[in-house]
């Protein structure tokens, strides 16, 4: 009797894999065309010559760049100074030191020169009371406030928004180090297009790349393998799900390592949630909901060229962390939007993206680790139809090998980045040797992430970070 | 492979050479694209060599290095006209435009240009347009005009870029008649307006004096380009019984500097109910050192709404003694207006 019950849900998985992994892909490969046409176009729209339309006005949109910082003493100067050598002049720089226990704060007051100063703002967004607030002596543009922690990034965020003057708010990490001329290029969209509430861009991995007085000199593929199996990852992310998105005016994740809004959006939606595990991914879509609902157009851009650079964890526990955040944060934004889904009014954010998100992004690392699982007792009864086992790896490693070749491709297309040879080879092994284990990994993880979202779990876990450089 | 039936072993043998043929596809492509990328990178960098220090002399005034150039085979003419024409993003100096123009002419490079103005593809024809402004060949200037209706947004974005280069006034009515049309950009429109500068102010009042449904859009252009002989139309403005146009009207005179009548204006308009308003009628006073009671006016408006009471803090800031003592009286206060006007005074003290 329980062997066959087990024969019988064996027989029922397979077939759900094989057709799950069928359509998965599909979806992935489509994608490409959409992705691949929106590089070619923005390529031939972004030209130099767009990029310098904030030197020809009289009065740039002012920007406001929010940096929180917990426990960034490693990093925290060198963002700053790279955020002060930006080409765009219209912008003030609003570091949130939020209840950092190293010295954060102490680092930024030798290196700028604070000094308290008297600061008013209006609180639109309540947050963790406010210590202390800072200017700087030899960077005017440098606001720097100290505030209890809130417990969150979310937090740490808003207080920055309160204190912003600017019209636009760029809110980074706080080793995120940004592109020169970053800024010009973000607010294009802003200036083009009254109803572009948000930009997004292209993040890439800092790890490995040569950095020289705080800017980046040199890409490169950095020496670990972690963070090179991150470089893949990131390409596959930014490169074909989000241009993808982008195509049809349906982006729902701005990267919290960059994203320009307009103040006005944010705080019409209430600013960050300081319950939100994915922030990020909660406000764009928040911002989504909130003017579709309304009836008001909405766009928000993409930009596939990078824009900012960010650190990858190298280490296991922290990328563990990481994946368990992201995990929880996918799973809460959707549920807490499920209303959306299917929903007509709120376009193809509803009808496409969601349901993408919901039906491949929630369910695929579960019915991975479950095919896995349940072939080990398949193994041992004597039901694992090892032709069909064979099938089953080749056709899915064959096809998850193209969807990330072809975002390599796109990569080249859109950044041209680890263009030589030797990075190529590289690439090639990474993109092999990411489903020996790592892609299983990850898949394994975020089924831990989905327990803990489902016990409610919450908290960001431990990043370590390295200084620049190092 | 696979036991069953044949059709089932067909499927699986499909399957297998299907996603064979995509890894390898997919493979060649990122090789042929590389290769590609890298051959055309080679191609560039040894044109470079060869033609930038040309193109250098050229620019120099040397009449040989432009002779070499003009007998450049007309496949390289496009690389150079680039190397010339590029810099022109960055560096303005009408010297180094009419010399760059006259090498353009010499090459016969504006012919190649009319021929991309007439291109079916957009990029060529935004190509054309954008290059033809970076020289300001103004006897091309109808061209750009006509290109603001083509039917591609992207063409008529790069006819502002032109137009916006070319500073040519023949082009202002053109120019402000599509202020009101929302397929142009509004950045490149302001950036036009601005670069054309304070010819455009005759016009807009012509147009805004026979169409007063646009009057708000034509108060938001003199906010960009207006001089001290709008302030009579603006300060008329401010009497709209539009909110959006008299706000508009006030950031107009911010720009354009306040004369006693529109200083009393904006410090009566103070105690209007709209926000916006009360916001644009601060900004307005920033810097009035003349007669009225605007600085007490204004510190009344500290703790309003905050928009209002941050431009009514930095125009206290700007307003010199009057503004100092009103912020001295209020940096004492608890509360929004006690912490904007010690604000306002830390950072004076800070400048001075």
């Amino acid at each position: 009797m329980l062997t066959y019950a087990f024969t019988t849900a064996w027989v029922v998985l397979t077939l759900i894999i094989t057709v799950y992994l069928a359509a998965w892909n599909a979806t992935q490969l489509a994608m490409s065309p959409a992705a691949a046409m929106f590089i070619w176009r923005h390529k031939r729209r972004n030209t130099n010559r767009s990029r310098a339309i904030v030197n020809y006005l009289s009065a740039a949109p002012q920007v406001s760049i929010i940096v929180p910082a917990r426990n960034e003493e490693l990093t925290v100067v060198d963002s700053v100074r790279a955020l002060l050598g930006l080409q765009y002049e219209a912008r003030e720089i609003v570091v949130v030191n939020d209840g950092s226990e190293d010295a954060t704060l102490a680092v930024l007051e030798g290196a700028f020169q604070l000094v308290p100063a008297p600061a008013a703002f209006a609180e639109p967004i309540r947050t963790a009371p406010v210590r202390g607030f800072y200017r700087s002596i030899v960077a005017p543009e440098l606001i720097v406030i100290d505030k209890e922690s809130g417990g969150s990034k979310s937090d740490a965020v808003n207080a920055g928004i309160n204190a912003a003057s600017g019209t636009l708010l760029l809110v980074i990490d706080a080793d995120t180090v940004l592109e020169p001329d970053a800024l010009n290029r973000a607010v294009l969209p802003f200036l083009e297009d009254p109803t572009t509430m948000a930009v997004g861009g292209n993040v890439g991995i800092i790890n490995g790349c040569r950095i020289v007085d705080d800017r980046i000199v040199e890409v490169a593929l950095p020496t670990s393998w972690l963070a090179r199996f991150q470089i893949i990852e990131y390409m596959r992310a930014f490169l074909l799900f989000r241009l993808a998105c982008a195509s049809m005016n349906a982006v729902v994740l701005v990267s919290g390592a960059f994203g320009l809004f307009s103040r006005d959006a944010v705080i019409a939606v209430g600013g960050y949630d300081g319950t939100a595990i994915g922030e990020d991914m909660d406000l764009t879509i928040r911002l989504q909901r909130h003017f579709r609902a309304l009836g008001q157009p909405i766009r928000i851009a993409f930009d596939p060229n990078p824009l900012g650079w960010t650190q990858a964890p190298e280490d296991w526990s922290s990328l563990r962390s990481q994946r368990y955040r992201w995990r929880r944060g996918l799973l809460q934004s959707l549920w807490r939007h499920r209303g959306m889904i299917g929903n007509p009014r709120f376009g193809a954010v509803a009808l496409g993206v969601l349901p993408y998100l919901l039906i491949f992004e929630v369910f695929e690392p579960v019915l991975q680790i479950g095919g896995l699982l349940i072939a080990v007792p398949a193994f041992f009864l004597g039901l694992l139809d090892w032709g069909y086992l064979r099938l089953l790896i080749v056709v899915s490693l064959a096809y998850g090998i193209s969807v990330t070749l072809m975002a390599v491709l796109l990569s080249d297309m859109a950044t041209r980045r680890y263009l030589r040879g030797r990075d190529l080879a590289l690439l090639v092994a990474v993109v092999v040797l990411e489903h020996c284990g790592y892609r299983q990994l990850n898949a394994w993880w975020s089924c831990i992430g989905t327990i803990q979202a489902m016990r409610g779990q919450t908290g960001w876990g431990v990043m370590r970070r390295r200084a620049f450089g190092a | 492979m696979i036991d069953g039936p044949v059709y089932v072993q067909r499927i699986a043998a499909l399957l297998i050479e299907s996603s064979v043929i995509l890894v390898v596809g997919m493979a060649v492509a990122v090789l042929l694209l590389r290769g590609l990328v890298a051959v055309e990178q080679a191609l560039e960098r040894r044109q470079l060599r060869r033609f930038q220090p040309l193109v250098d002399a050229a620019l120099r005034g040397d009449p040989a290095a432009l002779q070499h150039l003009a007998a450049t085979p007309i496949r390289h003419r496009l690389l150079i006209g680039r190397l010339l024409i590029e810099p022109l993003i960055d560096d303005r100096d009408p010297a180094r435009i009419a010399s760059t123009r006259d090498i353009v002419r010499a090459l016969s490079l504006i012919p190649v240009a009319d021929g991309y103005l007439n291109s079916r593809l957009w990029w060529r024809r935004a190509l054309a347009l954008r290059a033809i402004g970076l020289i300001q060949a103004t006897e091309r200037t109808a061209a750009l005009v006509a290109a603001l209706d083509d039917p591609h947004a992207d063409v008529r974005a790069a006819a502002l870029d032109a137009l916006t280069d070319l500073r040519d006034p023949a082009s202002i009515p053109a120019v402000v008649v599509r202020l009101h049309d929302r397929s142009m950009h509004r950045g490149r429109c302001a950036a036009a307006l601005a670069a054309l500068g304070s010819e455009c102010e005759p016009f807009l009042a012509d147009m805004a004096s026979i169409d007063e449904t646009h009057r708000f859009n034509y108060a938001r252009a003199l906010a960009i380009c207006g001089t001290a002989r709008s302030r009579p139309l603006l300060a008329e403005w401010t009497h709209d019984r539009r909110p959006d146009v008299c706000a508009a009207a006030f950031e107009g005179l911010a720009h354009v500097g306040l004369d006693e009548d529109a200083a009393r204006l904006a410090i009566d308009a103070l105690d209007r109910e709209e926000v916006p308003v009360r916001a644009m009628a601060a900004l307005a006073l920033r810097g009035w050192r003349g007669p009225g009671d605007g600085a007490i006016r204004l510190a009344r408006l500290l703790d309003d709404e905050w928009p209002v009471a941050v431009n009514a803090a930095r125009s206290l800031r700007s307003m010199g003694l009057d503004g100092a003592v009103v912020l001295q009286t209020y940096g004492a206060r608890p509360g929004l207006a006690g912490e904007l006007a010690r604000q306002m005074l830390w950072q004076q003290d800070v400048r001075c």
